[in-house]
């Protein structure tokens, strides 16, 4: 496996204007991250002191192991939602490491709405949850909510992926035997109670700590009956009494450290061997990537430039290098790890396609996990094109990411339109992760096309009513459009939404695939199957 | 609260972590990375930085129980390991010291009380011998004396509870 | 050396710890059998891997148990032994079991029990010492007539010493600086000396002001001969105990060296001593000194003098016992070189010197030229209460004081134990004091100097190294550590 020899001149003017570009993008995405880590309202903040509360980052650091990395899931979740007022969706979730375990860490945010359930929040928690599935990593609970945000509750309650999505997992997991601890940490009301009660351990904190189906003021409108929340379901009763909760703690820190020696008790993963070598940095220094991702998100790039930049030693084995060259497919390792890099160079072309659907097969064969750069624009368009049978190959393709056994994993580099955003295993198809770079975009076509196919409709319908439009008028319907799309296109939009897992500083790409992949191995890689590739 | 080591009346929160080739000591905020091999002659090499260089220490250490023993550069060390569970539950066990400790190894001379009684604060309870000389142990507060756990001639190690006091609470009820 | 004709042809060690390993040593290098008593608290001791039959006894406590004469001569009746050798301590001076080991037939290497009587009370001792002619302190004997000992007492110039008459060691001894304290004090005084020896008499003397200990070595066999080896200076002491034992002394000049080991020798020959014992002196700052007392033993610290003139003591003693002549008259015995002898205490010396215990985890003695250690214990003992404090004794010799301490610093570095905290590095700090350099010192010099019984500062990297080698080595940390993933572990504290 050779090097790959980088055509960057990292003096160039263009490497030093990219450079500054991107670090731009990369500091304004870490200021928006820490606005919506820290920034509350200092009400918000008041009350949590006074109940002796830690904030959530401060209990997940202090359940993770020290010098031990903690990958956060969708950071950004409902940044362009709801005014910005709830930071992270109310929630984190991330994969760490507790007492040498890697586990899927679930924590409500009391900073946020009391740590009330928005439906964003359960789509966050289904998320986390659908991945300790997916890679069968046990999960700890950090349970502090409010319980569900009545006046969204049509958005949140009834339908499939909705709040009972997340007990429903629950129990999915169990069922794997997949351990779970859920530490009570405040009120679990209503569903919320689910969480400890569905969990294989749970701990409870003397006095903050409570966990009831409904809550005393909801007990005296339904019966009558006037009760205590320590009566009704506090640390004693639960421990003592009905036996809904195991562990009584008197602080926060000690049912924290009970969590940590719980998860010590849960058995060491017999995790999936690949193959693997001792781990090496980079050749090429990962603060390049800066200087290689190009300021406008039209103009292409080498993305082997991107690979040298993410893979042990640079090193790198091309598959078929003269052969369909605007997907580049190929071996290396990272973090050690033996995986299949798949990226694109350009518009897929059919013998593209092919040979991404060809690599595919060969990497599920072996048992390569496989990661997917995306740079996409999609698949060639035009007479030549289809009477090639683009549609066909371009299905191979997708046939292909779709049946695949082996763990997939996702980075959306730059741009990610129309098909080639499926070929190359889009949100639907199932990535174990998938990450986004901050100038990221994505929509079914480039906003510019979209803005120019939605003004083209338009004046085609005034000139069948025999109405001319100026070319200020035209305008003026095109940049509106333009406008909405980019938004609704960008990466910060994207990852709000949850399309995504959350959004990378480029230089974090490198330990984001290693933990995504090493957590991946804790579940089997079944033998290939596929459908029918049309042929 | 992570584990602490107790050591020379001081207590110290501790974490460990492994990294690429050693270990990290967690203490007040800092990082301290270093390595620990066992050496040729069955005592430990200590890898660390100071200045820029690296730095090896030759120690011998000892583990007994949760005492951790560290010879190291000409000096002798004991630290004691508390686990984060313990340091955690004793943090909200509420006035615990109801128990008469022996301050220093030796052996009991005479008692001055029994089962039952009440004694006031300052009231001598025992004297002990230790270092050939007679040390007088005296209540910490009124109360009542427990149960009496040495026999006169009995010899002790340090901490060895000798007296027991009945807890503070159920005092003050009888006083009230 | 010829040991055939000897009376005996084994010999029971009446003791534990290091000096029955010491004399085990000299018994096996004159060619004869070496028995060992032992309590069951000193079955691993290594006293008993060095006997060749090794005979346990029992008592309600350890200590009694190697107290009870009976059972000993018991023991060496049915070892075959014809000889016991006492050691220093238990029953090494007690007089009806010297005359009982002599009634059972067996020989007892030390003085006869007449001797022992007479040295070891120190009130008959000093009254003997004043007749023969020899410097004795300022002083009051309560025997002489108990009910003006108070009055008496008063009369000698404070400050004074009050000592129990059957003491030694240290116990029970009380320094009194205002007259009005008298009387409390010879109440204290009394009441531990009845405790200790079964015997409140009492006697004061003048207590001098910074007063060296210095002592002389001496031996006399049955045919008369009486020699001296020298000085011994023991005046670094804590409670009354020495801690550290050097020769020659660093304040004697050539002269007063002579006049007191002379003075020594003079005092035993009046005595008729027989077998090894030590003429102990106090010594004031204008060089003037007085009898204090006799030891009719081995001492602790007699390898110093070993270690200056070559001879065996221990050995020397077995051969007095079986009736030999001494090998060599005063004028062959040279001195050469500087000798310093370091005890080893199980002991907290920053907590006030209380003793320490634990078990012996590992025991690594210091090592090289001109280091000899003299030890008792062995991994996988504990030190226990039950004993005495001192472990073991490190005795460094060098070609000058100088060469010797700087062996002694090396030495005191290197040597581990682990399990028990130990007075090593208050040695080292005592060591390194500028007065213990210049030799100056007195028997309150530690008491004038309580900063050197300190835990020394640590520095932020020492405590770095202690925790981390402390968090490495417990399991619960390290497990969990080692169980984190290569990867993760290598990724360290990253954060996205």
């Amino acid at each position: 496996m050779k090097r790959i020899n980088s055509a960057i001149n990292t003096n160039s003017a263009e490497f030093k204007a990219n450079a500054e570009h991107n670090r731009r993008l990369a500091a304004e995405f870490r200021e928006k991250q820490r606005a919506a880590r820290h920034d509350r309202p200092q009400r918000d903040i008041d009350r949590l002191r006074k109940q002796n509360k830690l904030t959530v980052r401060e209990r997940i650091e202090r359940l993770l192991d020290p010098g031990t990395p903690f990958m956060e899931l969708s950071s950004l979740a409902a940044n362009e939602m709801y005014d910005g007022s709830v930071p992270g969706a109310g929630c984190v979730t991330g994969i760490g490491i507790v007492s040498g375990r890697e586990v899927v860490i679930n924590a409500g945010d009391p900073s946020v709405k009391g740590g009330a359930w928005y439906p964003i929040t359960i789509k966050k928690t289904v998320r986390a949850l659908d991945i300790a599935i997916e890679n069968r990593l046990p999960v700890v609970h950090l349970c502090d909510s409010a319980g569900g945000f009545l006046p969204e509750q049509a958005e949140l309650f009834a339908d499939k992926y909705y709040a009972g999505r997340i007990f429903r997992n629950q129990c999915t997991l169990s069922k794997m035997g997949v351990q779970q601890v859920s530490v009570v940490l405040g009120h679990c009301t209503a569903g919320g109670a689910y969480v400890p009660g569905l969990s294989d351990y749970n701990v409870i904190v003397r006095g903050t700590g409570a966990i009831f189906l409904a809550g005393p003021p909801l007990v005296k409108a339904a019966t009558g009956e006037e009760v205590s929340v320590d009566e009704l379901g506090g640390c004693d009763m639960h421990t003592s009494v009905s036996g809904t909760a195991d562990y009584p703690a008197s602080s926060e820190d000690e049912a924290i450290a009970i969590a940590r020696d719980i998860v010590a008790q849960f058995k060491t993963p017999d995790k999936t061997r690949i193959e693997w070598q001792e781990p090496e940095a980079p050749y090429y220094d990962p603060n390049e990537l800066y200087g290689i991702i190009p300021r406008d998100i039209k103009q292409q790039f080498d993305i082997r430039e991107v690979i040298a930049r993410i893979v042990d030693g640079s090193r790198f084995h091309e598959y078929q290098p003269k052969y369909g060259t605007t997907l580049v497919c190929g071996y290396a390792h990272l973090w050690g790890y033996k995986v299949g890099i798949i990226g694109n160079n350009g518009v897929l072309f059919n013998d593209s396609a092919l040979k991404g659907a060809h690599f595919i097969e060969l990497c599920n064969q072996n048992k390569v996990p496989i990661i997917f750069l995306q740079n996409i624009t999609g698949y060639m368009v035009g007479r030549e094109y289809e009477r090639a049978g683009i549609t066909k190959d371009g299905a191979k393709m997708i046939m292909a990411v779709t049946g695949c056994e082996v763990p997939k994993f996702t980075v959306m580099c730059h741009g990610s339109f129309g098909a080639g955003n499926y070929g190359m295993s889009g949100r639907a198809f199932d990535s174990r992760m998938l990450y986004a770079w901050p100038q990221h975009q994505i929509s079914v076509m480039g906003a510019e096309q979209a803005a120019n196919t939605l003004a083209e409709v338009k004046v085609r319908q005034l000139a069948r009513a025999g109405e001319t439009l100026t070319a200020e008028q035209i305008e003026e319907i095109r940049q509106p459009v333009l406008a909405e799309f980019k938004r609704k296109s960008s990466a910060y939009w994207s990852t709000s939404e949850i399309w995504d897992d959350g959004i990378l500083d480029p230089v974090d790409t490198r330990n984001a695939l290693g933990m995504s992949i090493s957590a991946a191995l804790n579940a089997p890689i079944r033998d290939p199957s596929y459908g029918v590739f049309r042929m | 609260m992570r584990h602490g080591f107790k050591f020379q009346d001081s207590e110290y929160d501790v974490g460990l972590s492994r990294s690429a080739d050693g270990y990290r000591l967690h203490h007040d905020g800092q990082q301290w990375p270093f390595t620990l091999q066992p050496s040729e002659d069955g005592g430990w090499i200590l890898g660390s930085r100071a200045a820029g260089a690296q730095v090896l220490d030759h120690l011998s250490v000892a583990v007994d129980g949760d005492d951790v023993h560290i010879h190291l550069d000409g000096q002798t060390y004991t630290l004691r390991f508390e686990h984060a569970l313990e340091r955690l539950a004793q943090l909200n066990e509420a006035g615990a010291a109801d128990a008469i400790r022996a301050t220093m190894p030796g052996s009991l001379i005479s008692l001055a009380v029994a089962s039952g009684d009440s004694v006031k604060k300052g009231q001598t309870l025992l004297v002990m011998e230790s270092m050939k000389m007679e040390t007088t142990i005296v209540a910490p507060r009124d109360g009542i004396i427990a149960e009496v756990l040495v026999d006169a001639g009995q010899t002790f190690d340090k901490d060895a509870v000798l007296l027991a006091l009945e807890p503070q609470d159920s005092d003050a009820e009888a006083s009230a | 050396m010829n040991t055939q004709d000897w009376p005996f042809d084994t010999v029971l060690v009446a003791n534990r710890g290091e000096i029955a390993v010491r004399i085990l040593r000299s018994i096996h290098a004159a060619g004869l059998r070496g028995v060992v008593v032992y309590h069951a608290a000193d079955r691993l001791s290594p006293a008993v891997a060095a006997a060749d039959v090794a005979v346990e006894i029992s008592g309600e406590t350890p200590v009694a148990a190697y107290l009870d004469g009976a059972q000993i001569i018991q023991a060496a009746c049915e070892s075959g032994a014809g000889a016991i050798h006492p050691g220093y301590g238990f029953l090494s001076e007690n007089a009806p079991f010297a005359r009982a080991v002599a009634e059972a037939g067996l020989i007892f290497v030390g003085p006869t029990p007449e001797q022992i009587e007479l040295m070891g009370d120190k009130v008959r001792a000093r009254a003997f010492v004043e007749k023969a002619g020899f410097p004795v302190a300022p002083s009051a004997i309560e025997d002489d007539d108990p009910a003006t000992f108070v009055e008496r007492a008063r009369e000698v110039p404070f400050p004074i010493l009050i000592k129990p008459a059957a003491g030694g060691g240290g116990k029970g001894m009380r320094v009194v600086r205002d007259p009005a304290d008298l009387e409390g004090e010879i109440e204290r005084a009394r009441s531990e000396g009845q405790r200790y020896f079964g015997d409140g008499r009492l006697y004061v003397e003048r207590y001098i002001e910074n007063p060296r200990h210095i002592e002389v070595q001496i031996l006399g066999n049955s045919h008369g001969n009486v020699v001296h080896l020298f000085e011994r200076e023991c005046s670094v002491q804590r409670r009354f105990q020495k801690i550290i034992e050097e020769t020659p002394s660093p304040a004697l000049t050539p002269e007063i060296r002579s006049k007191i080991c002379e003075t020594a020798a003079g005092i035993a020959r009046s005595a008729g001593y027989v077998n090894a014992g030590t003429v102990e002196f106090i010594y004031g700052e204008g060089g003037e000194f007085y009898f204090l007392e006799t030891n009719t033993r081995l001492q602790v610290e007699h390898p110093v003098t070993e270690q200056i003139t070559g001879v065996d003591l221990a050995l020397q003693q077995l051969c007095i016992a079986a009736g030999e002549p001494l090998p060599f008259s005063q004028d062959d015995i040279t001195s050469q070189g500087h000798s310093i002898e370091f005890r080893i205490y199980a002991e907290d010396a920053a907590a006030g010197f209380t003793p320490t215990t634990g078990p012996v985890l590992q025991w690594t003695p210091a090592q090289g030229e001109g280091v000899r250690m003299d030890s008792g214990i062995a991994q996988g003992q504990a030190v226990t209460a039950a004993f005495d404090p001192m472990l073991a004794k490190l005795i460094v010799t060098g070609a000058d004081r100088e060469q010797a301490c700087a062996r002694a610093d090396k030495a005191l570095r290197e040597l581990v134990l682990l399990g028990c905290k130990t007075n090593t590095s208050f040695l080292r700090q005592v060591l390194n004091h500028p007065a213990f350099v210049r030799g100056d010192v007195h028997t309150g010099f530690l008491d004038a100097h309580p900063e050197l019984a300190q835990e020394p500062e640590l520095d932020t990297l020492s405590l770095n190294k202690l925790l981390a080698v402390a968090a490495a080595m417990t399991r619960p940390m390290r497990d969990v550590a080692d169980a984190v993933p290569t990867m993760h572990a290598a990724m360290g504290e990253w954060r996205n």
